[in-house]
């Protein structure tokens, strides 16, 4: 189902994407939407080894990965998307899926948040999918704001979770889906400095090392998607 | 099959060890006919003795199914293999001098194990040991060290008067033991036990006594005891036999029965009549409620099948014209068809309601089963709906509402052409109403089985009821739950999420607290408002189906509401279900 003509080589500097879905009404859609967007979809795919190949031959920017694809329609795009994690970590790895699925989160993630994200499908509608698409490729990370909260909620690290404030659970939530600080304090009105010093204050509580700040961040997020 | 396969093997078993016995004690009487002392034994008198164990042993064998028949036979051929020894013909003589006191040692088996044929205590199982090992091993390691009047052909060396004394000494020790045991026996036994023991008893009584006192008398007078000793050895067997047909034909098995019977457990009932029967093999079915009237189709106790054993008796034991229950049973308890028809008539009631017991556990089970069954049928449907919304429907919608917003993004933010305006405001409301529509689908999907339930469990499914709350909804949760079974976690979730619903329609709280933890083995949730209290619990509030479906896992839910004191709905579930 790879799309037998070969898309013109990208100019320099463009986001280079692999699409996967099964669904090809909504592939070429999405395709569409991105190309719109100033992506190059350098190539398209109906399952999970046609996915596997494109990102072997093109080694995109990011992989776009519906979870359910044949033969199964159960977690084959979620086990290939785990597959590109770990041989490919240059490609980032956007995962869709119809509804939750958090199961297998924790594998998807590995051991570390950076290039990867988590996004409903329903997403694809609005601006957080462009804003997931950006952050990923750029090696950082998104998870949908329904999955943070299950995942902040979890169960092991409650005792840790628990230290938390409110508002700082709200911040590291926020952190969770990739947000920058200045992200954070635009949407909930907070000013930057404030934000920052909730963020230091997350740091402090999870006790973690006294590492460069990105560093921080990512175990952070970590932490909260341990936790599920 | 194999114990049926033993059984009858040892039921035509002793009757044929008697007959071998019968005929190993002809050649013995031949060999040792000449050398009788016409004053203590004759051979008519020592074939009748030994004769009459193993006939009479081979009848209680026939007729009681226990070892006390063997018992019975071994000490009558154990009789001829002691009489060898009067042979007068070296080798038959030397022969028999190995088994001098083997009659001894299996008489005072027998005796130990009067009536039921087995040791019951460890001191008798101690004595009854001690006294084979004296016969079976001391007394032959023995024999080359005795010398008798006929040659004794292993002869090495004569220790024979240090060996009579040791083993006089011996026999007097444990007549003594015996007679110890068997006196605390006698005391200690019922009336109806006594019955049993009085024939043998009585008839060893008067042999003691006129063995002990033989020696002492002169004259005709010992002639006389002599006679009486040699009848109550004649009695013996006979004596043995009258107390095993006792136990089985005596009122002792009706009476103990009666006795027992209201002290005794339900469940112990088996064993209670397998004991005043003497038929340890013996079960009880119930006849099929499906098909009564078929034979070999039963029950036992908890509705599995019971298959009679082909060499099995059935015994029929009926309340009016209805057979409430069968025994399978050794089918010498039909010798004794009366014993057997009184303690089942006794039993008749009790069995009825082990019976009916039996069979309203057995449909009770089937209907917890089956409430069970259907609540785990309803959730799947359920998730499967939801599932079925999800990748079709909303799948489909997705994909429009994209293509939507592709056709808009073509026509730029803001075109100048009026009627190009006019198709951008239309997209617009195209897409406004989709996204409307896949929210409601989502809310509908979310309502018929919440995905999240599914995949992150109770905790987060409530958090998120919680978070979609339009007013204050509190999750309060204990130490970490124990993994919990779906259909356990979608009840409390239910419960949860329809008490939550009523406070917000009804009682106009302005908090609601929802509180879960798991306490020994049960799962707790607790709704409470601080609304208007006075919920109306036959109004419609769908608690009611939940009461049913709380029941089902063998839970319970508790509404309390008062005016202005709030409402709270409390459920417990069993973690493991049943």
């Amino acid at each position: 189902m790879t799309t037998a003509t070969t898309p013109p080589a990208p100019a320099a500097g463009v986001t280079r994407v692999v699409l996967a879905d099964d669904a090809s009404l909504f592939r070429t859609a999405l395709a569409e939407l991105l190309e719109r967007d100033g992506y190059a979809i350098v190539a398209q795919a109906g399952n999970a080894d046609e996915l596997l190949d494109a990102v072997e031959r093109h080694r995109p920017d990011i992989a776009v990965v519906d979870i359910r694809m044949p033969p199964t329609h159960r977690l084959e795009g979620l086990r290939a998307a785990v597959l590109l994690r770990q041989r490919h970590p240059g490609t980032g790895v956007l995962v869709l899926s119809q509804h939750l699925e958090v199961a297998h989160l924790d594998e998807l993630v590995g051991h570390t948040a950076r290039g990867v994200g988590y996004l409903l499908k329903d997403r694809v509608t609005g601006p957080d999918f462009l804003d997931a698409v950006r952050r990923v490729a750029a090696d950082g990370c998104a998870f949908d704001p329904e999955v943070v909260p299950l995942l902040v909620g979890g169960r092991s690290r409650r005792d840790e979770l628990a230290e938390l404030s409110p508002r700082e659970r709200q911040v590291l939530a926020l952190m969770a889906q990739g947000r920058s600080n200045n992200a954070i304090a635009d949407e909930l009105h907070l000013t930057t400095r404030t934000v920052e010093t909730h963020v230091r204050n997350v740091f402090q509580r999870l006790t973690l090392p006294d590492e460069a700040e990105h560093n921080r961040r990512v175990l952070a997020v970590l932490a909260y998607l341990r936790s599920a | 099959m194999t114990r049926h396969g033993d059984g009858s093997r040892g039921r035509d078993g002793v009757p044929a060890l008697a007959m071998a016995g019968a005929v190993f004690g002809a050649v013995v009487l031949w060999l040792a006919d000449a050398g009788r002392d016409p004053d203590t034994t004759s051979t008519f008198f020592s074939g009748v003795v030994g004769g009459l164990y193993l006939l009479t042993g081979s009848v209680t064998h026939l007729r009681r199914p226990c070892p006390l028949g063997l018992r019975m036979v071994t000490v009558g051929i154990a009789w001829f293999a002691e009489d060898l020894q009067v042979s007068i013909a070296p080798v038959p003589h030397t022969a028999g001098m190995f088994f001098r006191s083997v009659a001894s040692a299996c008489l005072l088996h027998l005796l130990l194990a009067f009536p039921e044929g087995r040791l019951r205590t460890r001191t008798e199982r101690v004595v009854t040991g001690a006294v084979y090992v004296i016969a079976l091993v001391l007394v032959p390691v023995g024999v080359p060290f005795y010398r008798s009047v006929t040659p004794n052909l292993l002869l090495v060396a004569d220790l024979a008067r240090t060996q009579d004394m040791l083993i006089d000494g011996a026999q007097m020790v444990f007549a003594v033991v015996v007679a110890g045991l068997l006196v605390r026996r006698w005391f200690v036994a019922t009336p109806p036990a006594r019955r049993v023991l009085a024939p043998v008893y009585g008839v060893g009584l008067v042999g003691s006594v006129a063995s002990l006192l033989h020696p002492a008398l002169p004259g005709s007078s010992a002639l006389l005891v002599n006679e009486v000793a040699h009848l109550a050895a004649l009695g013996l067997p006979v004596a043995f036999l009258a107390g095993a047909l006792r136990v089985r034909l005596g009122r002792t098995a009706v009476a103990d029965f009666l006795l027992q019977l209201p002290r005794i457990p339900p469940t112990e009932l088996r064993d209670l009549l397998a004991r005043v029967l003497g038929d340890p093999t013996l079960r009880i079915a119930y006849p099929c409620p499906d098909d009564p009237d078929s034979a070999n189709n039963y029950l036992d106790a908890d509705g599995r099948p019971v298959a009679p054993r082909p060499d099995d008796a059935v015994t029929s034991v009926r309340r009016g014209l209805r057979v409430v229950a069968v025994l399978l049973h050794d089918p010498a308890l039909r010798a004794d068809r009366h014993v057997l028809h009184a303690v089942t008539a006794a039993a008749a009631l009790e069995l009825d309601n082990q019976r009916l017991a039996a069979e309203v556990r057995a449909q009770l089970a089937e209907v917890r089963a089956s409430r069970v069954r259907i609540v785990a049928a309803a959730d799947e449907q359920r998730r499967r709906i939801e599932r079925d919304l999800h990748d079709g429907a909303q799948q489909q919608l997705v994909t429009t509402a994209l293509i939507l917003r592709l056709a808009r993004d073509r026509l730029g933010p803001a075109p100048p052409d009026p009627e190009l305006h006019a198709l951008h405001a239309l997209l617009q409301r195209a897409a406004d109403g989709l996204d409307a529509a896949m929210t409601e689908l989502r809310e509908l999907a979310r309502g018929i089985h919440p995905a999240v339930l599914t995949e992150a469990g109770l905790l987060p499914a409530l958090r998120a009821l919680a978070a979609r709350s339009a007013y204050p909804v509190h999750i309060v949760d204990g130490p970490a739950l124990p993994p919990l079974a779906d259909r356990v976690a979608a009840t409390a979730y239910f419960v949860a999420a329809e008490a939550v619903t009523n406070a917000a329609k009804h009682a106009c709280a302005n908090q609601v607290n929802v509180h879960v933890r798991a306490s020994e083995n049960r799962l707790l949730v607790t709704v409470a408002d601080d609304g208007v209290g006075n919920a109306d619990m036959s109004g419609g509030t769908g608690l009611l189906g939940l009461r049913d479906r709380v029941a089902a896992l063998d839970g319970k839910l508790v509404v309390r509401s008062f005016p202005s004191a709030g409402t709270s709905v409390h459920a417990e579930l069993p973690l493991e279900g049943p």
